[in-house]
């Protein structure tokens, strides 16, 4: 029997229907080298709010986009990780945490979803062929976070799957990302989905696993979701339609959405939902448009954007801060779109995440969570933070939809640097966030402020020894090995980037591998292909030394030294044909006889001696060179630059002046550098804020031990 | 005697005795030095003549990671150095408090040094004592009090349906435990107060006699406490704020700054004199 086959071009057809607002001037290429997606799904859910289960049907229609015959295919089932201990996802994080359950649920709490009808469309019944498996290797031979059906007739290239699924789903009580508390519930990950077949590969389809996220194939989606009457939904997408059945108490939505690849939804009967535009040419003035065209190298309409509606759901109690969400929205529409590409999608849906769902500082595409509480300062940047960061992810994993098991630095990384941007530019810096009981301190102490390079690169360089940023997710020494490298050393490397490439380049770098690989799945290799080929040299070194490995670089001024050259050297000396011997005596003597030097003329030498050193593992390499800066008493100042192959270095320079200080990267280029302290030396000891800093520090010492005799 | 004139007496004795001041100001100025030693060694040599030391900021993320990384070796051995010391500073003060005891209840008597060290020997064994079952009174009792608490609020949190129950419930748990804190803490002073003023030498018959001095006269003995507990609040704020407006570093407004922060540890210490000398007033105008 062969698998029904539905003709690609109809699937293209359907799909532009659906893509009315995805591409702009300009902007067209990607797009249209990804194609129309290969997936459809239409999926009808209904919620059982009392029971906490999901009943649903799903249509999906596949299209072998490969020259590969496809005999199968593996869905992954992400909630089958919250059903017992014996999954991937609960047994790593139990090893995170030996000594407590890790995530477990308790008892009661668990979730999972049961495919209980599979077949195809013209009624090939799937399921005796259904087996949970195991892609990521034998060590966790319990997950079913996976499973393979086999097709009756291999799918040939340029063909289509139409499967027909009926599943049902117990929802966890909050684990990681989806849940409910009591009438409130997050939906994500929760329908069965094909992994992304990959030419010559396979079918990439990992296990949830606790430190990796999400990877899935751009389609086009319909969805209608029937909730008890009077739910507030949230959803992936644009709603439809909407339906009420009296006799059922039910409310059932129909939303749409092209070219996404997952879809997400949360519903909660207390939720206002507030709507506002995002109106481009309010938002972005002439003068801006023309700056950004200019420094892309692109026309106006190039990178004009257009218009979005943004949705924003949100809890009662967090009423007052609506205005703080749009705002923080509005920054991340704009500046991701000037400097990366336009958001191609109507709608984005941003959502207080529910109480106690654990669902906050999630992206979906076209729908995020952000997460505040209701004491919440001003100038801390929080909630701004996440909702510009989630935003950001519609293009960092949502658009150009890299692997997030394999590659996360691509989609945590880029966007976290991103997030720092946008920050920067919209807010400036914000107060670190400390909070003591719910309360945050920066009412009532002079809390710091910081941006988000800062922060970025304490984790950064306290993380390089455990693993490079290109590890597979769930393969990182630990949780916290994973977020330092995958989110902060990530960032922190592309501010050095940044800094190191420069403008245009660094720009033109970012756009291009953005729109180049909008819609489609880039790896590192492909960035790193970017980087080369726009800067117009190769970078790989940067990458090979810097994120492919776990060097410490660091750089720093080893001695500094100023020294009156005497004119004459002791020893002994042949001079007209005698021996002569110049002792410290006579040396002075001669000094002393020396005439003194007319006005501006030197009366002496002074030999500045700089000494370099390589501490850390990690080289620069291409034309890089770390810049030396000596200045010198005068006011006066000397460049020099070195090529920091070697261990260390020595400098030598003639002046009629002594040397003051000499720092190396002045211009703060290299912020991965470990050791800013050591990038600098002066000639004296004495520096005022290290005075205030010491005086701080005993004052707090006096505090404490006060604080320890008051016990007494 | 009245909750005013009990403090307004022990500030005049503080006042008399500022030499018992003096002691502990110096006690704790060589002790933190010691202590910090190592920290301001560290600094001086990592920003003494890098030119980073001309910005560094208080809080300076970038370098607190720098120095996060270069001692995570040596962490544990500077937070067991540290514990050590608190220990050793704890036991050296309440060596001292014997001496400040028993010199701010002779009201009348010297505070010179003779006398005050003599104090010191006299009553080190009997508050070692007090100490270690105070330090049992106050477990037993912050766990009792504050479990029961627990147990009465973890159910209204749990069912909580937005975040407001849970931040109070929290707010409250936190406030009854400060309150409860001051209650007994309040109590060890008065049991030490027992120990000198009736030459107590048993330790729990010292926290009887305490508890059963408070039992007629609590509201009255724990509005001294929290009186006096204000003001160190008042005297706090004020010390920040004064601070905060010492401006941009300049060679003046780090000596200023310098000042200003020990003449608040002063403020602090003697703080830490007047709860003795008013409950002290306030325990001997009520004999029993």
């Amino acid at each position: 029997m062969r698998t029904p086959v539905l003709r690609p071009g109809l699937l293209l057809g359907a799909a532009l229907l659906l893509l009315p607002a995805m591409t702009m001037p300009g902007q067209a290429p990607a797009a249209a080298a990804a194609g129309a997606p290969g997936l459809r799904y239409e999926i009808w859910v209904e919620l059982d709010a009392a029971g906490k289960m999901l009943l649903g049907k799903e249509e999906i229609v596949w299209t072998n986009p490969t020259k590969d015959t496809v005999p199968d295919m593996l869905l992954h089932l992400y909630w089958n990780a919250f059903k017992n201990e014996d999954s991937a996802f609960l047994r790593e994080a139990r090893a995170e945490t030996p000594f407590s359950r890790g995530d477990s649920p308790e008892d009661g709490e668990w979730g999972w979803v049961d495919i209980t009808d599979i077949r195809l469309a013209d009624g090939t019944d799937l399921k005796p062929t259904f087996r949970y498996v195991l892609p990521d290797g034998p060590e966790t031979a319990g997950d079913q976070t996976v499973a393979r059906v086999l097709f009756p007739v291999p799918v040939e290239p340029g063909e289509s799957a139409h499967l027909r699924i009926e599943f049902k789903s117990k929802i966890p009580r909050t684990v990681a990302r989806s849940g409910y508390y009591k009438n409130s519930f997050f939906i994500g990950q929760w329908y069965p989905k094909p992994g992304v077949y990959e030419e010559g590969k396979g079918w990439n389809c990992h296990a949830y696993h606790q430190n990796s996220e999400f990877f899935a194939d751009f389609a086009d989606f319909v969805v209608h979701i029937t909730v008890p009457r009077g739910f507030v939904v949230g959803s992936s997408g644009k709603a439809a339609d909407s339906r009420t059945d009296e006799s059922a108490g039910t409310t059932t939505m129909t939303f749409r959405q092209a070219m996404v690849h997952d879809f997400a939804w949360m519903t909660d009967p207390r939720y206002l939902r507030v709507e506002q535009d995002f109106i481009a040419s309010r938002e972005v003035t002439a003068k801006e448009y023309e700056e950004t065209a200019s420094l892309l190298g692109l026309s106006v309409d190039e990178v004009r954007l257009p218009d979005v509606k943004m949705i924003l759901l949100i809890a009662p109690e967090h009423k007052g801060q609506i205005e703080r969400h749009f705002r923080a929205l509005r920054a991340a529409i704009k500046y991701y779109g000037l400097w990366y590409g336009p958001y191609p999608y109507e709608t984005v849906t941003m959502v207080d995440p529910p109480f106690r769902t654990g669902s906050g500082g999630m992206e979906y595409p076209t729908l995020f969570t952000a997460g505040t509480q209701v004491l919440a300062s001003r100038a801390v940047l929080s909630p701004e933070g996440v909702i510009v960061h989630e935003f950001g992810h519609g293009y960092w994993y949502g658009l150009a939809a890299n692997n997030e098991f394999e590659a996360a630095w691509l989609d945590e990384g880029v966007n976290t640097y991103s997030t720092g941007r946008v920050l920067a530019v919209a807010y400036g810096a914000g107060r670190l966030e400390f909070n003591f009981k719910g309360w945050p301190l920066d009412w009532f102490l002079r809390i710091p402020k910081a941006f988000d390079f800062e922060s970025d690169r304490v984790a950064a360089i306290n993380a390089v020894e455990f693993d490079p940023v290109t590890t597979w997710s769930w393969k990182f020494y630990n949780g916290g090995s994973y977020g330092a490298n995958v989110y902060m050393r990530a960032a922190t490397l592309l501010t050095t980037l940044e800094r190191l490439l420069g403008e245009p380049a660094w720009p033109r770098i970012m756009r291009t591998y953005h729109m180049r690989y909008r819609f489609r799945h880039p790896t590192t290799a492909d960035f790193i292909g970017v980087v080369n080929e726009i800067a117009g040299k190769d970078m790989t070194w940067f990458f090979d030394e810097l994120l492919d490995a776990t060097l410490p670089f660091d750089y720093g001024v080893a001695g500094l030294s100023s020294a009156k050259v005497p004119r004459q050297l002791r020893g002994v000396y042949e001079t007209d044909g005698r021996r002569e011997e110049w002792t410290d005596k006579t040396i002075e003597e001669s000094e002393a006889a020396q005439p003194q030097a007319p006005a501006g003329v030197p009366e002496a030498l002074y030999r500045t001696t700089v000494v370099l050193r390589r501490y850390g593992e990690a080289r620069i390499g291409g034309d890089a060179r770390i810049k030396v800066l000596i200045r010198f008493k005068d006011g006066t100042s000397e460049t020099r630059a070195w090529d920091g192959q070697a261990r260390w270095t020595r400098l030598e320079v003639l002046k009629p002046v002594e040397a003051e200080s000499v720092q190396i990267d002045p211009e703060g280029v290299w912020l991965i550098d470990e050791n800013l302290a050591n990038n600098s030396r002066g000639t004296d000891g004495f520096r005022l804020n290290t005075s205030k800093l010491m005086t701080q520090l005993l004052f707090t010492v006096q505090c404490l031990l006060h604080f320890v005799g008051s016990w007494s | 005697m009245g909750v005013i004139k009990a403090i307004v007496s022990g500030i005049g004795t503080t006042l008399r005795k500022l030499r018992v001041l003096i002691i502990l100001y110096v006690a704790n100025a060589c002790f933190s030095v010691i202590v910090a030693l190592p920290f301001l060694a560290i600094v001086q040599k990592e920003l003494g003549h890098s030119l980073y030391g001309s910005f560094i900021q208080p809080v300076d993320l970038m370098w607190l990671g720098e120095a996060m990384l270069k001692h995570q070796d040596a962490l544990a051995a500077f937070v067991a150095g540290l514990v050590a010391c608190g220990f050793a500073y704890l036991v050296f003060h309440i060596f001292l408090n014997g001496g400040v005891v028993g010199r701010l209840l002779d009201r009348e008597g010297p505070a010179d040094l003779a006398s005050f060290w003599g104090d010191c020997g006299r009553y080190f064994w009997r508050f070692v004592r007090l100490f270690l079952v105070s330090l049992l009174f106050l477990a037993l009792t912050l766990g009792i009090f504050m479990k029961l608490v627990s147990g009465l609020f973890a159910p209204l949190s749990e069912a909580a349906v937005t975040e407001w129950p849970p931040l109070i419930l929290s707010n409250l748990h936190f406030l009854i435990a400060l309150l409860l804190l001051s209650i007994v803490r309040m109590i060890i002073d008065y049991a030490r107060i027992a120990v000198v003023a009736d030459e107590e030498r048993k330790a729990l018959k010292a926290l009887r006699q305490a508890l059963t001095f408070l039992r007629k006269r609590f509201f009255r003995a724990w509005a001294i406490y929290l009186l006096i507990v204000a003001a160190t609040v008042a005297g706090s704020i004020v010390f920040y704020v004064v601070l905060g407006r010492l401006g941009a570093p300049a060679v003046v407004q780090v000596v200023a700054a310098l000042v200003w922060m020990q003449l608040y540890v002063v403020f602090r210490i003697w703080i830490g004199t007047l709860f003795v000398a008013a409950q002290a007033e306030f325990y001997r105008s009520h004999p029993y």
